[in-house]
């Protein structure tokens, strides 16, 4: 490794700080009484506390997911505090009621609100751990009849919406942490677009992790009726702490007939330090499912961040002509651990997804793309390709393949390809000679390498990926 | 792990396991008494998997388990003329192994060839020195309760031993025969290359009659520096019989390796091939052919393991799917800390011949070094109308374009395979299978 980068390799993560707002933190400990408390909290309905207790009884009966390339201590589910929100203030009638600290906190995440929001045409709904302090533009989607907000205004605003649709793509006993999210979770965001309605902007929602110690269980639900289209944006950063954060996600989205949905993720937790220490888990089930006809649901991921990545944004493509789209940037640096990828069940007619997997490891990370792409009997004409490119910078990394092609149809096409390669003295060499120093040169041949995923991203969030990975991996090449 | 069937599936088993033969009874041949002891018990710790094991997971062989196999003890009746259609024209030295048993009357072993072909139990004493470095070495069956079983039955097998620098033209034909139902075999080879010798074998199961069996085979072969083994396994068991199988190979420096299998029997068929590129420089070239209908399940797993730098691999393996059939393929790379200038391709092609056919396949690649090219690429579907339409326009029939292309499809793995009447043999089998349709 050149000295040059070498300095630059572990920058420190900028995001460090942690904001000092009084939070309401439930007693560490998971029983129905937590669970109660949530529920009564939040004032919830009925029907909402049973999903809950129901969800909580599966996950007692089962087992943590052994099978990810990952490596962890045992997490101990009684030493997390399941519910933390800021203490509740009276409603705020502007931005300048908001408390200031947290608006320092946001200045420093360079979050786009007052006039900036305005500016940039972005609706920002933010999560500050767990509840939804200030959504702006609301009332201007609210025009054409779009609902965007806190999953838990939506349970009390439109409680039918909630009741018929969650849980409908993530079954509370789907999975070991969907469960444990079906049970605790706090908030989220919801987004519902009404028939034929093409959202006017952009939809983002900044999630952060704060309050030492408490998991966060985000619960998010978006519905495209027929004919309608959204684009929503997701980023996370999070402060620095040493011991280990649990984040347990659970995202939903439902597309009807021509319905469009576009999901596009930035995701930049705290990592942990170099030799492995504190870090987030991030463990997330994002699921979407295409259940209209010529629906299309797309995923986009840039994953930076968080000690381990245990994710696989899925699409069910029910709907006849319906459409999946992976695409996928994970970066990997120091002792971070990802397994991550997608699953494409094709279930309707003339049904096509496309994967685009790119993974970077670096410093002693290990990177794997998972994937599954299973064509089932009924899929006629049903078409996928797969693309999975790791890149391994320095030889202490590890990049893994496990695609997994399950085809019951033979009408159907399915490809799949991957390669493996390395950032080349020789191409290094060749930037030298034009005067462009190693630095710039291993930024240019990443952003490269990335490009098929980065167009995918709407164009802040392709600016903002594009610095990340630059500081990500500064000086781990040489 | 939940049990399809306990452990009492296996004890059945081992209860017709055969005592240790008399040529072992050395007190040099110790170590081969315990090893034996050591699979007896690994078979009592390990249970039959199911399909809640990820290595099995698409390949449920519970029907085994229904059914009770026991060794034949008997010696073999089986004259020349019965199976002589078996005999391949260039192979000039052949072992016979009827039921898992030696058949000295059908085997033939050319005498000044100057290479070891001869039946384990007979070469163990004179041959110890050779045999003690590989038998049960390679193979682990520590966590492989099939490699543990045929482990524990280890009695007798093919032994060839192909001494420095030598070079055998002919290949050695090593022949299984199944006669019998419900018979359990347990067929063991040991292929020892010395540095720079050179030698071809072909692994061949055959049936003489459609009755459920089962084979349970283990397959060693070591290369030392600078060997080249040419390996070509051809499974054609009847098509109720099952068929587990574990080769393993250890490469040492510049050596090489080809293989090609072809796998057409059997109701449930699966093939492990490991193989390991234990030192710089190794080469290998790993392809393989299923073809299937019926009900039938073929199942592939290979690993192919680049321990140290600059090896090279390539692999081509296809699948041809017909009837209700299921073919599982899982192709494993891996490329350990260190294994830099490791150059390696893999590639998975499955043709799925009806709407019922069914392929699971996994291309995996673990990759912990960083100066290394590795690539694969998997595809499933079905003829591409494009190209049948040229045959069409060119005044084929449907049908006839579709098994010429099916043929094609196939012939491009047998091609591989360097004996020519083995090739024909093959080929015909391919086209008689294509034009059933």
């Amino acid at each position: 490794m050149s000295a040059v980068l070498q300095n630059l390799v572990n920058q420190p993560y900028k995001h460090g700080f942690v904001t000092d707002i009084e939070s309401d933190v439930a007693p560490k400990g998971l029983n129905e009484d937590t669970i109660r408390l949530i529920s009564t909290k939040k004032n919830e309905p009925q029907w909402l506390l049973e999903f809950r207790l129901k969800a909580y009884q599966q996950w007692l009966k089962m087992d943590e997911p052994k099978w990810p390339n990952v490596k962890y201590p045992k997490i101990d589910f009684q030493a997390i505090s399941y519910y933390s929100a800021p203490k509740s203030k009276k409603k705020l009638a502007s931005m300048d009621e908001v408390d200031p600290e947290l608006l320092r906190t946001f200045e420093k995440l360079g979050v786009p609100m007052n006039e900036r929001a305005k500016l940039a045409g972005v609706a920002v709904d933010v999560i500050f751990d767990s509840v939804s302090v200030v959504t702006t533009y609301k009332a201007k989607l609210a025009e054409v009849g779009i609902i965007f907000g806190s999953i838990s205004e939506a349970v009390q605003e439109h409680p039918e919406l909630v009741k018929q649709y969650l849980g409908s793509v993530v079954p509370v006993g789907d999975n070991y942490y969907a469960a444990l999210n079906s049970a605790v979770f706090t908030d989220g965001s919801f987004c519902f677009i009404p028939k034929g309605v093409k959202c006017p902007m952009d939809l983002s929602t900044y999630f952060r992790i704060n309050t030492e110690a408490s998991g966060q269980f985000e619960r998010t639900l978006i519905i495209a009726e027929e004919g309608a289209s959204v684009s929503y944006l997701e980023g996370c950063t999070a402060p620095k702490f040493d011991t280990n954060q649990l984040h347990a996600a659970v995202v939903e989205l439902v597309a009807l007939d021509n319905a469009d949905i576009k999901y596009s993720t930035v995701q930049n937790w705290y990592a942990g330090d170099e030799n492995g220490i504190g870090g987030i888990y991030n463990f997330v089930t994002k699921r979407g499912l295409a259940k209209g006809v010529n629906s299309r649901i797309s995923w986009t991921q840039v994953e930076t961040g968080s000690a381990i990545t245990w994710k696989y944004p899925s699409c069910i493509l029910r709907g006849d002509n319906s459409v999946g789209e992976f695409y996928s940037v994970a970066v990997t640096n120091n002792h971070q651990q990802a397994d991550t990828g997608t699953k494409m069940i094709h279930i309707g007619k003339n049904t096509r997804s496309t994967i685009v997997s790119k993974g970077i490891s670096a410093g002693h990370s290990n990177n794997s793309y998972r994937g599954l792409v299973r064509i089932a009997p009924t899929a006629a004409g049903a078409r996928n390709y797969s693309q999975c490119d790791s890149m391994l910078i320095g030889d202490q990394s590890a990049a893994n393949t496990f695609p997994y092609i399950q085809v019951n149809n033979n009408s159907a096409k399915v490809e799949h390809e991957a390669s493996t390669s390395k950032i080349g003295e020789e191409q290094l060499f060749y930037f030298a000679q034009r005067g462009i120093g190693a630095e710039a040169a291993v930024s240019m041949i990443i952003n490269g390498f990335c490009k098929d995923v980065f167009q995918q991203l709407p164009m802040e969030f392709a600016v903002e990926a594009t610095k990340l990975l630059g500081f990500k991996l500064e000086g781990s090449v040489g | 792990m939940r049990l399809v069937a306990g452990n009492s599936y296996l004890d059945s088993l081992l209860a017709g396991r055969p005592q240790r033969p008399a040529a072992f009874s050395s007190p040099a041949l110790a170590w081969l008494t315990q090893l034996r002891a050591n699979a007896v018990d690994r078979v009592g710790a390990l249970t039959v998997p199911t399909t809640h094991d990820e290595e099995w997971r698409f390949t449920d062989i519970s029907p085994l388990s229904k059914l009770s196999f026991q060794p034949v003890r008997t010696a073999s009746p089986l004259q020349a003329a019965d199976v002589e259609r078996f005999y391949l024209a260039e192979a000039t030295t052949r072992l016979v192994f009827v039921d898992g048993g030696y058949a000295p009357q059908l085997s033939s072993v050319a005498r000044d060839l100057g290479v070891v072909v001869m039946n384990l139990s007979a070469a163990v004493s004179a041959h110890a020195a050779a045999i003690a470095p590989h038998l049960g070495r390679h193979t682990a069956f520590q966590d492989n309760v099939f490699a543990a079983l045929n482990t524990a039955f280890l009695h007798d097998g093919a032994l060839i031993v192909v001494p420095r620098d030598a070079s055998v033209a002919a290949p050695v034909h090593l022949l299984f025969i199944a006669t019998q139902k419900e018979a359990a075999s347990y067929p063991r080879c040991l292929v020892v290359a010395e540095s720079g010798s050179t030698v071809t074998v072909i692994e061949d199961y055959v049936a003489l009659r459609d009755v459920a069996y089962f084979t349970n085979a283990v397959t060693e072969i070591a290369l030392a520096d600078n060997a080249r083994v040419n390996h070509i396994r051809v499974q054609r068991d009847s098509d109720q019989a099952f068929h587990i199988a574990n080769c393993a190979v250890s490469l040492a420096h510049a050596s090489r390796y080809q293989s090609v299998s072809v796998a057409l029997g059997a109701r449930i068929s699966r093939y492990n091939l490991n193989v390991r590129l234990a030192a710089e420089g190794a080469e290998c070239a790993v392809d393989g052919l299923a073809l299937i209908g019926g009900q039938q399940l073929a199942d592939t797993h290979t690993l192919i393991d680049h321990a140290q730098p600059h090896g090279v691999s390539r692999q081509l393996h296809k699948c041809i799917v017909d009837g209700a059939a299921h073919a599982v393929f899982n192709g494993k790379i891996m490329v350990r800390p260190g294994a830099q200038r490791t150059d390696s391709s893999q590639s998975s092609r499955n043709l799925l011949l009806t709407g019922k056919a069914r392929v699971d396949t996994k291309p995996q690649l673990e990759i912990f070094a960083d100066d290394v090219k590795c690539a694969h690429g998997a595809t499933v579907g079905q003829l591409d109308a494009e190209e049948v339409f040229y045959l069409r326009s060119r005044g084929l029939s449907d049908a006839a374009a579709r098994n010429l292309l099916t043929y094609a499809f196939g012939a491009e793995i047998i091609d591989r395979i360097p004996i020519a009447s083995l090739k024909r043999r093959l080929e015909q089998t391919v086209l008689e299978q294509t034009q059933s349709n």
